[in-house]
């Protein structure tokens, strides 16, 4: 059958009951390859649909993660009082801030994503189409919203650790070509969360109510507010049983002590994310065949 | 999706569509909402979901040549839009398969227009995309779709939330038969357009039929029915009635709609 031509193959569909648990994967990856323009013009249109509603929306899109990461910082040098001997305010400061705009990167993909497919109600019951594009488009929405964020943060970072003389930032240094590696392995989490949480929403409409509180619990089990060598012994389960504590914690390595991280550490990381993909993945590949029937 | 690549062989040659004993169920969950707080509290009192079961389309076995033009009569909930979904690859059968010979292009309830923020054009183009065609076949057949919708002055850049349900269905239908679909799939769309567009629709639709493309249509109106379809099928409560000359069949069922029951003679068409 390989020696036909493509096109001659490809007009013949049959529809038939789904008996194994997935699709057949091979074809419905091509399809998904193949259409992947659409998830971007659906991220661009998205974008500009909001913009339409709020002209502003992009400034606070930057401005959001920065006031919060003020506040928050505000909470813990108070709550901390003088703090670790020596240690500079800038320096949290810039802790709380770079994992905060990772953090919402993450966030964002499983807001946006959880909601993809209850809100493309209309294209899903109309169009067949391989339903993955949806969360996927939710992904780079996230990804062009978390982009500008970037230079942001490099500023302040520079420039901070310039003026506190106290500081101990180590500055530009080689380990940040790591930051592509980083962003990318969030990307792939965010999208396994993308795709588990669509799935969720399919047949529970409360989870994105909940998954707001959800995710303020776990923002404060991540060491984004607090430091991941402040924990030690079994203490650190925390960080490795986060699905998102390995690479926040990769995330503090690189900016903030200057170091290389451990390949324990990116162990961890790139496990929870291609978990997350293929659990992600699985459950919604699974399930996609009966979101025209539920929504 | 339940798609399968299939080798020729498995189709006789003329055919467009060929549904072997299909059947189709929805399950509906009783409760008013579907919450994880709801399954929670079931759990909790130990309760089992209650779904209701939907036989929206029993057993049915129909063969669609190339160049068809058929027509979908039936009451209400009779499993009309049920059935071209399955046939659009939508719903996955619950049994029985469907095979389909070329490219399906959809006009079930006004597939386009899902974002009404967005303008008209930007929907013709997410719809398009998502349908599998390139972002530059569809820029190169934006100014026939645009230009067979005709709407009025400028609307095709405001957003779809202003359109009036008519413009809405002319764009929807303009989109559908502008995609140079092998197989169009219209479910109750001709009945928003005004006359002068229901025209030029039905223009559209032979010159399509002489091209050899099938046609499905859903529709309440007979009248309009007899006057483009070869042949019809009249479904109701999920089984096929009448399968045949579309004159016939519109014609039993308009006796079946006057009298009020099912003859009993038609059961096995
Ligand atoms: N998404 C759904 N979930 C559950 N049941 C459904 C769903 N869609 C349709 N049904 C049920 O399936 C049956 C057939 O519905 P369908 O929409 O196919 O009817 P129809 O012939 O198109 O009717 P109409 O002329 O009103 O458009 C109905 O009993 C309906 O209640
Ligand atoms: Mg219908």
């Amino acid at each position: 059958m390989s020696s036909e031509p493509e096109a001659l193959v490809s007009k013949i569909q049959v529809f038939e009951p789904h008996k194994a648990s997935l699709p057949a994967m091979g074809p419905y990856i091509r399809e998904f390859w193949r259409r992947r323009r659409f998830a971007f013009e659906l991220a661009r249109f998205t974008d500009k649909a909001e913009h339409l509603n709020s002209p502003l929306g992009s400034v606070w899109l930057v401005l959001n993660p920065l006031l919060l990461a003020l506040i928050y910082f505000m909470l813990v040098t108070i709550i901390g009082g003088r703090g670790s001997a020596g240690s500079s305010r800038f320096d949290v400061l810039a802790h709380i801030l770079v994992g905060l705009f990772t953090w919402y990167f993450a966030q964002n993909c499983m807001t946006f994503g959880g909601a993809s497919v209850t809100a493309g109600g209309k294209l899903i019951l109309n169009q067949a189409f391989p339903r993955a594009l949806l969360p996927l488009s939710s992904l780079i929405g996230a990804f062009q919203k978390f982009m500008p964020t970037l230079p942001v943060y490099l500023i302040i970072y520079l420039v901070g650790g310039a003026l506190d003389s106290k500081s101990r930032l180590p500055g530009l240094n080689w380990h940040l070509l790591w930051v592509p590696v980083m962003v990318a392995l969030v990307a792939i989490s965010g999208f396994g969360l993308a795709l588990l949480f669509a799935t969720m929403n399919v047949y529970f409409r409360d989870t994105s109510k909940l998954m707001t509180y959800g995710a303020r619990m776990w923002l404060y089990l991540s060491p984004v507010l607090w430091m991941p060598d402040m924990i030690h012994g079994w203490h650190r389960i925390l960080i490795w049983a986060n699905p998102l504590g390995p690479i926040l914690a990769i995330t503090n390595t690189v900016w903030i002590k200057g170091e290389n991280p451990s390949w324990t550490l990116w162990l961890g990381a790139t496990g929870w994310a291609f978990g997350l993909l293929f659990i992600g993945g699985y459950f919604f590949v699974s399930r996609e065949r009966d979101f025209a029937v539920r929504i | 999706m339940t798609l399968r690549y299939a080798s020729n062989a498995e189709m006789p040659e003329g055919l467009a569509v060929r549904i072997e004993e299909l059947s189709l169920r929805y399950k509906i969950n009783v409760e008013s909402k579907m919450t994880l707080k709801n399954a929670i509290m079931r759990a909790g009192r130990g309760e089992k979901r209650r779904v209701r079961t939907i036989e929206a389309v029993k057993n049915l076995s129909l063969d669609i040549p190339h160049g068809t033009v058929m027509g979908v009569v039936g009451a209400n909930g009779a499993g009309k839009s049920t059935l071209m979904r399955a046939i659009a690859g939508i719903l996955p059968p619950t049994e029985g398969r469907i095979i389909v010979n070329g490219k399906v292009s959809t006009l079930l309830a006004l597939g386009v227009g899902f974002n009404g923020t967005l303008s008209g054009r930007d929907n013709i183009i997410l719809g398009g995309l998502a349908a599998g065609l390139e972002r530059e076949e569809l820029e190169e057949r934006f100014d026939d779709i645009a230009s067979f919708a005709d709407l009025p002055n400028g609307f095709i850049d405001m957003p779809m939330r202003t359109y009036s349900a008519g413009m809405y269905g002319r764009l929807a239908f303009s989109v559908a038969v502008n995609m140079t679909p092998d197989i169009l799939l219209i479910d109750e769309a001709l009945s928003t357009g005004d006359a002068a567009f229901k025209e030029k629709s039905f223009e559209k639709m032979r010159q399509l039929c002489l091209e050899a493309r099938t046609i499905i249509i859903v529709s309440h109106a007979l009248g309009t029915l007899n006057e483009l379809c070869d042949k019809a099928l009249w479904m109701h409560q999920g089984n096929a009635l009448a399968f045949g000359d579309a004159t016939k069949v519109t014609e039993k069922y308009l006796e079946f709609l006057n009298v009020g029951k099912v003859p009993s003679a038609l059961e096995d068409f």
